[in-house]
Parts: structure tokens; C-alpha cells; sequence
């Protein structure tokens, strides 16, 4: 089924707010295990999320989705890049800590 | 269902054959989102050094506040990618509608962020508290500033609603939406590196 442009965009808005709140979800969880130090998978998924997140804003919100090769493939870089500065940062980070 | 939107609507692009905005927005969009990923990388770095002290300062934080403001600006995003489905369309009375609710949800989600401002320094947490508030109140003072221009590019677009309704409805998309949706992409950043990234 082919979903029209407003469906989709409003699809595209609920999967967003429904990621958002989940973070209500995992801090819940995460206060729940009295959990002052850090985890390192929490963090890593509240990363991924919000890479997640960034990619449909990007091509949803955005229209990247109908744009030229090109320019998909370099947002897609763009969001590679950050995924690997992210995560690459906090696990040097947590590597020097220890 | 097909609404009289979608029939007036144009086809859908196949892959590939619309650009939306200029290359130039573009740049400034990688610029902006590399500039902020080098922030969060530094406070990422300078939390693994340091994580039960970033972790009590967080603590101050409403999750619940930061959750809303942010579904706030998810969906003044959504409404203003509907604003330009609406200028595609031909309906340039009701995407000039769009345009102001989107302004209206940046007022509401300034509004929010200054409630949790006031509240944090009513609380004695300031910028030169700790390290954690540090960045937070520099990454969303920015955010914030970024905000102001984008009230200040809405403001043409629905001021001059000619010009911007030519450039909304052809292929480019313009400064505006894009403006509009970089918001979102920072926003989302720093709630993600603020909020509830180490929790």
C-alpha cells in the first residue's frame, strides 16, 4: 500500500515522539536499578536513537528521500560520521577513564 | 483517502529528481551538525572522565520537561514539512498558517526551555556551578540562539508570502524549512547528549 505524502509524514512524526518518549521508558528503568553509574549500553542506545532519529528527520522532514543520489549519500555520510565520532569518543572516553 | 490536498498535489518525485533547497543550505546543514557533533564529543569524553559527578548534576533535570520540549519541536518540524506540502500544492493560505504554527511551537518551546532555565537557577545550578552545567547551558544557549534566526526566516516567509510561496512550491525548498528542521536536528542532539544519554 502506498502511503500518501501526509500519511507519511505524520508516520514519520509518530515513530519520532514515540523514540522520544522512550527515553522517559529507559530513564524509568535505569532510576528503577538505582543506577548512578552509568551504563554503557544506555548510553550507546540513547545514541543510536538519536542517530536514528537524525536519519528520518533527514530524509522524511527534509525530503532527502526524493533527492539525488548524491545528496543522499552524503547526508547518509553525514550520520556515519557522527556515529562514529559518538560513539568512538565515549569508548576512547571510558578506555582512558579505566 | 485521497483529500483534495493529495489530488492537487504533485506527483510524487521519482528518486533523485528534486533538490530539496540549495546546496549552499546544505553546507551550512553539514557545518552546523559537524560543529555540534564535535561539541558532544567533547562533553562525551569529559563525562567518561568524570561520570558520577556529570551524573548527580544531571540529576537536576526534569526528564519529563526536557521529553516535552523536544516533542514540541519535533512537531513544529513536522508542521512546517507540511507547510511546504500544502506551498506544493498550491495552498499557500493555509501553508502561511503552518508557517505561523511553527513560529507559535518555537514560542512554546522557548517558553519551556526558560521555565527550565529559571528553575535551575532559582535551584543555585549556573553556568559556572559545574562542569555538567557548563554544557548544558551553553549547548542549549545556542540551541536557543539558533532558534531566534529561525523566527527571524519565518518571519519572511510569511511576510512575504509571494516570493517564498514561488520558492516553496518550485523545487527549492529555501533557507526556511531547512532552517526550521536543522533546529530539530540540534535539538535532538543536545537533548540526547544532555538529558538522558548516561542515564
Amino acid at each position: 500500500m502506498k502511503l500518501s505524502a501526509k500519511t507519511r509524514l505524520f508516520a514519520a512524526w509518530f515513530v519520532l515522539v514515540a523514540i522520544t518518549l522512550s527515553y522517559l521508558w529507559i530513564d524509568h528503568a535505569a532510576n528503577a536499578r538505582d543506577m548512578l553509574l552509568a551504563s554503557t549500553a544506555v548510553t550507546m542506545a540513547a545514541i543510536g536513537f538519536a542517530l536514528v532519529k537524525v536519519r528520518i528527520i533527514l530524509r522524511e522532514f527534509m525530503d532527502v528521500r526524493h533527492a539525488p543520489p548524491l545528496l543522499r549519500r552524503f547526508t547518509d555520510l553525514l550520520v556515519a560520521i557522527m556515529a562514529v565520532a559518538l560513539l568512538g569518543t565515549y569508548i576512547v572516553g571510558k578506555a582512558v577513564a579505566s | 483517502m485521497t483529500t483534495t490536498e493529495d489530488a492537487l498535489e504533485p506527483a510524487p518525485a521519482t528518486d533523485g529528481s528534486r533538490m530539496p533547497g540549495e546546496a549552499d543550505m546544505w553546507f551550512f546543514v553539514f557545518f552546523e551538525s559537524l560543529l555540534f557533533t564535535s561539541y558532544f564529543c567533547v562533553y562525551l569524553y569529559f563525562r567518561t572522565q568524570n561520570e558520577a559527578a556529570f551524573l548527580q548534576a544531571q540529576s537536576h533535570l526534569l526528564p519529563w520537561l526536557g521529553v516535552l520540549d523536544t516533542i514540541v519541536l519535533v512537531t513544529s518540524s513536522w508542521v512546517m514539512a507540511r507547510c511546504v506540502q500544502l506551498a506544493r500544492a498550491g495552498r499557500h493560505h493555509t501553508a502561511k498558517r503552518f508557517a505561523l504554527l511553527t513560529a507559535g511551537l518555537g514560542v512554546v518551546f522557548l517558553a519551556l526551555k526558560m521555565v527550565e532555565w529559571v528553575r535551575l537557577i532559582d535551584a543555585g545550578e549556573t553556568f559556572t556551578s559545574n562542569d555538567f552545567m557548563q554544557y548544558y547551558f551553553f549547548l542549549t544557549g545556542i540551541h536557543a540562539v539558533h532558534l531566534l534566526i529561525a523566527f527571524v526566516v519565518l518571519g519572511i516567509l510569511v511576510y512575504h508570502p509571494v516570493r517564498s510561496a514561488t520558492a516553496l512550491a518550485g523545487d527549492h525548498r529555501d533557507v526556511r524549512d531547512v532552517l526550521a528542521h536543522d533546529r530539530s536536528l540540534l535539538g535532538g542532539h543536545i537533548r540526547h547528549a544532555l538529558h538522558r544519554e548516561v542515564t
